[in-house]
C-alpha cells in the first residue's frame, strides 16, 4: 500500500512536470474550471452538493427538482459546464469570470434553470432542471461571478442568473419524504454568505493541442 | 598467419559491438515503434496501441510478456517526458539521472482506468452480487479535424476514494422478521432492521490524470470506458467513467460515414470557361481542382481517398464529394451586353415547362 502510494506520488509529479513542460507558453489549465468539464458543486455555507434527480416539484412549475445533498458519492450530483445557447465554448478552455454558461445535469440532460415561481419551502425563487438533451431555453443561462480572470477550481464563486438576476443559494430548509434531508436550492436576489459555491469532485478537461496540420504544396 | 589475425580482429570487433549494444541500454524508440522525431501524440498513440497488445493478461503463454510490457512502460515514461527524452537522446538509458523503476500500473491506468484490466474495456461479469458505484458518462465534443487526424484529451479526475477510518460502522443493513415469545404458546412476529459490523471507512478526494484518445475515424456516440473511475461504493466496487464522443458540426465539411461532402460556389464565368482552385482539407493539405469544361449548377466531383480514415482500418479512406453551385452576376446587363451574349453563346431559346417536383 505504501509503495503504491509513493509510486502514485512519483507518477503524479512526473505527469505534473509533463504538464508544465508541455505548456507551450500557455498557462497550465490544471487549476481552472474548463468548458466541457463535469463537476460537483458544493455550497460552502451549508456543505451540500448541487443535485437533481427524476423527481418533480409538487408545486410551482412542476418541473424537475434541484436540491442540495450531503452525500459525496452520488452520480446525480454531476453537472456539465457548457456554453450558452448558440455560443458553444471550446472544449478545455478555462471559463472566464463573468462568462455566461449553462450548467447541465449529467444524468437527466436538463439544464439548471430558474423562473418566476415560488420555491416550496422558503418562498424564494424556484430553481429547477429544464430541457431535453441539454437544450432548454434562455432562462438556462447563468453568469459565473468570481475574482480574477478565470474560474479557479478551489475558488468560491457565485452564480447569477441571466434573466432574473437572482443568485443560486441554499438557506438550509429541508425536505421530507421522499427526499428526506435534502436541502432546498433556490434563487435569492441579494449576494450573501448563502450563495458561495466551489467545485469538488469531477472530471476536469485540459486544453488539447491542435490536431496536426500538413501544409504541403 | 594473416588470416588468423583477421579473424581475431573480426571477433574482437563483434564482441565490442555486442558489448556496447548491451551497455547502451534499450532502444526506447524501437520498443514503441516510433521515429526519433515522433511527436508526443505519436508516442501516446503508439503506447496505447501496444499496451493493449502486450499486456501480460493477454499473452499468458509468452514467458517474456512481463519483460516486454515492462520495457514498454519504461519507454513511454522516458519518451513522454521532455526532460527525460532529451537526456535519453544524448546519453542513452544509462544517462538518465534517477532510476525510473516506477510501477507501470499508473501509466497504464491513466489510459485505461483503474480496476484491474478487462479487454475491450468491458467489465467482465465477475460477481453480480458485489454492489457497484454509479457510472459517469461525459459527453466529449470533438471537431471533425480531430476525427481526421486523431488527438488526445487529458483530463484530471478528482474522485472520492474509500479509506480506512478508526472505529466501526453499520453495513449490509436489511429487514428481518424476529419472533419473540410473549408467554406459553403466545408468539409475536416483528420486523427488525439488522446490520452487520464493518470496518469504518471515510471518503477522501484524490486526483489523477487520464488520457482519452480520439481515434482517427471515430464514430459519433462511441464510448471510451475507464474502468473503476466512476463513483465509489462504500460496500463494493467503484463504477466506471465513460467518455461518449460527440462530433460537432463543421462549417465546411459534412460527414456521411467515411465520406465528406462540401459545397463550392463558382462564378458564372468560371462555370462557363473553367477554373482551377484548391480546397483546404481538415489537416491543412490542399485538394487541387481543375475544370476546363462547362460546370453545371449542382454538378458533383468525386475525389477518392480525400474523405475520412476508416475507424477499423485507417489506411482506407472515404471520398470527398464536391457539389458546385453558380453565382450569377449581380448587376443587370445593358442592351449591348445582351446582344453580345446572344451572339457569343448561340443557344436557342428553350422555355420548357414541366413539373419539376415530381421528376417529370
Amino acid at each position: 500500500m505504501e509503495i503504491i502510494a509513493a509510486v502514485r506520488v512519483v507518477v503524479k509529479s512526473l505527469l505534473f512536470v509533463l504538464l508544465w513542460s508541455n505548456g507551450d507558453g500557455k498557462d497550465s489549465e490544471h487549476s481552472y474550471v474548463t468548458c466541457g468539464s463535469l463537476v460537483k458543486l458544493l455550497n460552502t455555507r451549508h456543505d451540500v452538493r448541487l443535485h437533481s434527480h427524476d423527481v418533480k416539484y409538487g408545486s410551482g412549475s412542476g418541473q424537475q427538482s434541484v436540491t442540495g445533498v450531503e452525500s459525496a458519492d452520488d452520480a446525480n450530483s454531476y453537472w456539465q459546464i457548457r456554453g450558452k445557447p448558440k455560443y458553444p465554448c471550446q472544449r478545455g478552455t478555462a471559463i472566464k469570470c463573468g462568462q455566461s454558461i449553462r450548467i447541465t445535469h449529467m444524468k437527466t440532460g436538463r439544464n439548471l434553470h430558474t423562473h418566476h415561481f415560488s420555491s416550496p419551502l422558503s418562498n424564494n425563487q424556484e430553481v429547477s432542471a429544464f430541457g431535453e438533451n441539454g437544450e432548454g431555453d434562455d432562462l438556462d443561462v447563468w453568469a459565473v461571478q468570481c475574482e480574477g480572470l478565470h474560474w479557479e477550481r478551489d475558488e468560491a464563486v457565485r452564480f447569477k442568473h441571466v434573466g432574473t438576476d437572482v443568485f443560486l443559494s441554499v438557506t438550509g430548509e429541508q425536505y421530507g419524504h421522499p427526499i428526506r434531508g435534502q436541502r432546498e436550492v433556490h434563487g435569492m436576489s441579494s449576494p450573501n454568505q448563502h450563495n458561495w459555491w466551489r467545485t469538488m469532485e469531477g472530471v476536469f478537461i485540459q486544453p488539447s493541442q491542435e490536431p496536426l496540420r500538413h501544409d504541403e504544396l | 598467419m594473416a588470416n588468423k589475425g583477421m579473424n581475431l580482429c573480426r571477433v574482437c570487433c563483434l564482441l565490442l559491438y555486442v558489448i556496447s549494444a548491451v551497455l547502451a541500454g534499450r532502444d526506447f524508440y524501437k520498443i514503441l515503434g516510433v521515429s526519433k522525431s515522433a511527436s508526443i501524440r505519436d508516442i501516446k498513440k503508439a503506447y496505447r496501441k501496444l499496451a493493449l497488445q502486450l499486456h501480460p493478461d493477454r499473452n499468458p503463454d509468452d514467458p517474456k510478456a512481463q519483460d516486454k510490457f515492462a520495457d514498454l512502460g519504461a519507454a513511454y515514461e522516458v519518451l513522454s517526458d521532455e526532460e527525460k527524452r532529451k537526456q535519453y537522446d544524448k546519453y542513452g538509458e544509462d544517462g538518465l539521472k534517477e532510476g525510473h523503476h516506477s510501477s507501470h500500473n499508473d501509466i497504464f491506468s491513466s489510459f485505461f482506468g483503474d480496476f484491474g484490466f478487462m479487454f475491450g474495456g468491458n467489465r467482465q461479469q465477475q460477481d453480480k452480487n458485489i454492489p457497484r458505484g454509479n457510472d459517469i458518462v461525459l459527453d466529449l465534443e470533438v471537431t471533425l479535424e480531430e476525427v481526421y487526424s486523431g488527438n488526445f484529451v487529458e483530463v484530471v479526475r478528482n474522485k472520492p476514494i474509500a479509506k480506512e477510518a478508526p472505529g466501526k460502522r453499520k453495513c449490509n443493513c436489511r429487514q428481518e422478521m424476529r419472533t419473540t415469545q410473549l408467554g406459553p404458546g403466545r408468539f409475536q412476529m416483528t420486523q427488525e432492521t439488522v446490520c452487520d459490523e464493518c470496518p469504518n471507512v471515510k471518503l477522501v478526494n484524490e486526483e489523477r490524470t487520464l488520457e482519452v484518445e480520439i481515434e482517427q475515424g471515430v464514430r459519433d456516440e462511441t464510448e471510451y470506458p475507464f474502468i473503476g473511475e466512476g463513483e465509489p461504493h462504500i460496500d463494493g466496487e467503484p463504477g466506471d467513467l465513460r467518455f461518449r464522443i460527440k462530433v460537432l458540426k463543421h462549417p465546411v465539411f459534412e460527414r456521411r460515414g467515411d465520406d465528406l461532402y462540401t459545397n463550392v460556389t463558382i462564378s458564372l464565368v468560371e462555370a462557363l470557361v473553367g477554373f482551377e482552385m484548391d480546397v483546404i482539407h481538415l489537416d491543412g493539405h490542399k485538394v487541387h481542382i481543375v475544370r476546363d469544361k462547362i460546370t453545371r449548377p449542382g454538378a458533383r466531383m468525386w475525389k477518392k481517398g480525400e474523405g475520412l480514415p476508416n475507424f477499423d482500418n485507417i489506411n482506407i479512406r472515404g471520398s470527398l464529394i464536391i457539389t458546385f453551385d453558380v453565382d450569377f452576376p449581380q448587376t443587370q446587363l445593358d442592351e449591348q451586353q445582351k446582344d453580345g451574349i446572344r451572339g457569343l453563346l448561340k443557344q436557342d431559346s428553350v422555355q420548357k415547362v414541366y413539373n419539376g417536383l415530381q421528376g417529370y
